[in-house]
């Protein structure tokens, strides 16, 4: 790796987002291994409230193991995990959700047959509640869902039909849209442009830029550099499990910022 | 299509199977005339049809959470036996039998879903080892037959209330009960949301191997509860209870319309599924058809079955898929 790399900021560096901004999540030092491969060697990542950080590296860099750690997925082996000033262990999908950080993982995280309601609302569904257990209240879910169709701009026909049959962006403003619906204070976006049209890509930045200026801190997974620009305020890149570089958006152009991260990854 | 017409066309994709059953019972009763069309035998064919029945709800919710079990007939027998053996050896009164029967059938579905949820293992191949140890361990406790049961524990199976068999009622419920917890409770949510998509269900924090364990606990106790059945239209408890049973269990959920993918499917048209089977095998007796014929129409119906699945599902889609 070659010195100038370093410029205009220290590698590995964190990287201050301002006075004013509040931190709300903060990782420090994560190790993890998967039997002989240390998948992430100590890597340091944050996030404050109102941006959205570019989590930039190709394939096998170690993004989508810290954001599993961070969602709850799987456990890191070494490591401390800050959420808002407070360390945290995060040992499961619902205590990530508890603390207020969701997931979009992907296309993969929507389930076919279940309507697009019943898919915002798997696991936390709007319930009556009996003596003997827990019915769905449908209507409540279904009501929900239209309301926050509206507030998104998802022009689904309706949210009682099969996910099925949603195209792509429909599929990813769902995901979205589930994410954002739980007041999510930390939203981390795994691929979200993928098999994606071109305009089902505009919508779901329209979604992003909304959760952001919600005050929403968003974590954009990705190795498209060129996708993740518009929308990102500072980028981190990762290279086999180790941080290469945390860059600020205004201190860098997409040139510089493509330059720098072919010549990383050589 | 306009939306009204589209709706049309939607319900009768999904009832399909209880149009089926309607058309093979008007040619066999046109054929056959009174000897098929009288309330008799269609109160058998319900009768018959509610044993095998109960094992269609036991197969379709297994496959509705996209795994599958072939040892459903055999948990039957083996849960049969034991309960059998428990009255004998230690005087247990009938009411509490049936429910031993329920507990046992669970517990052996517990066998399974441990090793298919919890351990990950892949489900024909467990189910597959179950089917031949709980079926050679009904031989290995007894071969032959007990006959001297509690009046009440046999009642389910064989006994009437105000003329009909109670069997069928025990079997309607179930069928109800099932449809209404799987389209309507928060667990039987996720039993689909599993059979759908088991990666997207753990990613929202749904513990699927937990929810796959319960399905073949629930599989279990249903496959339970068919044993007693049998053991009453058996009228004693034989080594040979269910054998065989698997494959109409099988049969009824997909003619019914149960997806093998996982994921799709009510109880309802399972029922409907083995209710045509029952229609059928009635009709081709009636018509003196030979039992070895019987057993090769019924794969020819099976075949069929899995065709018109294929054309349903896929003009299914193309009525829904935005144009």
């Amino acid at each position: 790796m070659q010195e100038d790399l370093k410029a205009p900021e220290e590698r590995g560096k964190e990287v201050s987002e301002g006075a004013g901004s509040e931190e709300l999540v903060k990782m420090e030092g994560i190790h993890k291994w998967f039997g002989e491969v240390h998948a992430l060697k100590g890597v340091d990542f944050s996030i404050n409230r109102g941006t959205t950080v570019g989590l930039i590296g190709d394939n096998g860099a170690g993004k989508s193991t810290l954001i599993k750690i961070l969602a709850g997925l799987i456990e890191r082996d070494r490591g401390r995990i800050y959420y808002q000033g407070e360390e945290v262990e995060i040992e499961s999908v619902r205590e990530s959700q508890q603390l207020g950080i969701e997931t979009v993982f992907q296309e993969q995280a929507i389930v076919d047959p279940l309507s697009v309601a019943r898919n915002i609302f798997l696991g936390r569904e709007k319930v009556h509640s009996f003596g003997f257990g827990k019915i769905m209240n449908d209507r409540k879910m279904l009501e929900e869902t239209e309301e926050l169709m509206e507030d998104l701009n998802l022009n689904i026909a309706s949210p009682d039909q099969e996910a099925e049959f949603c195209s792509g962006g429909e599929r990813q403003g769902v995901a979205i849209a589930r994410a954002m619906f739980f007041d999510a204070d930390v939203l981390i976006l795994d691929e979200p442009m993928r098999a994606l049209s071109v305009s089902g890509k505009e919508k779901v930045e329209e979604y992003i830029k909304k959760a952001r200026d919600q005050g929403t801190g968003i974590i954009y997974i990705t190795h498209d550099l060129h996708r993740v620009y518009p929308v990102a305020d500072r980028f981190v890149f990762l290279s086999r499990g180790e941080k290469e570089m945390d860059i600020r958006k205004e201190d860098c152009s997409q040139d510089e910022l493509s330059k720098l991260y072919r010549r990383g990854e050589e | 299509m306009n939306t009204s017409g589209k709706d049309i066309a939607l319900w009768f994709i999904q009832n399909f199977v209880w149009l089926l059953a309607g058309a093979f019972f008007v040619v066999f009763s046109v054929t056959l005339g009174r000897m098929f069309f009288n309330l008799n035998n269609l109160h058998f064919i319900f009768y018959v049809s509610s044993m095998v029945g109960m094992l269609v709800l036991a197969e379709s919710i297994a496959l509705i959470s996209g795994n599958f079990d072939l040892s459903v007939a055999q948990n039957a027998g083996l849960t049969a036996m034991l309960t059998g053996v428990l009255i004998v050896k230690f005087n247990i009164p009938g009411l509490v039998a049936i429910f031993l029967t329920i507990l046992i059938g669970g517990i052996l579905g517990a066998f399974n879903g441990y090793f298919i949820g919890k351990r990950g293992l892949n489900p024909f191949l467990v189910t597959l080892s179950t089917y031949l140890m709980f079926d050679w361990l009904t031989y290995v406790i007894r071969q032959t037959s007990i006959l001297d049961l509690p009046g009440i524990y046999m009642f389910p199976g064989s006994g009437k209330i105000g003329g009909i068999y109670a069997a069928i009622f025990i079997f309607l419920i179930a069928a109800i009960l099932l449809f209404l917890f799987l389209k309507k409770a928060t667990y039987g949510n996720y039993i689909y949301a599993v059979g759908g998509n088991p990666d997207a269900t753990v990613m929202v924090g749904v513990n699927a191997g937990n929810v796959v364990f319960w399905v073949f606990v629930l599989s279990g106790a249903l496959s339970g509860i068919a044993g007693l059945l049998y053991t009453g239209y058996a009228g004693a408890i034989t080594s040979t209870l269910a054998d065989g049973k698997m494959f109409m269990a099988f049969a009824g959920a997909i003619i019914g319309g149960i997806s093998l993918a996982g994921g799709r499917g009510t109880a309802t048209n399972a029922v409907g599924g083995i209710i045509l089977i029952g229609i059928i095998e009635a009709g081709l007796t009636m018509m003196m058809i030979a039992p070895q014929m019987q057993g090769f129409l019924k794969g020819v119906l099976v075949f069929v079955a899995i065709l018109i699945n294929q054309f349903r599902t896929s003009f299914r889609k193309r009525l829904l898929m935005p144009s």
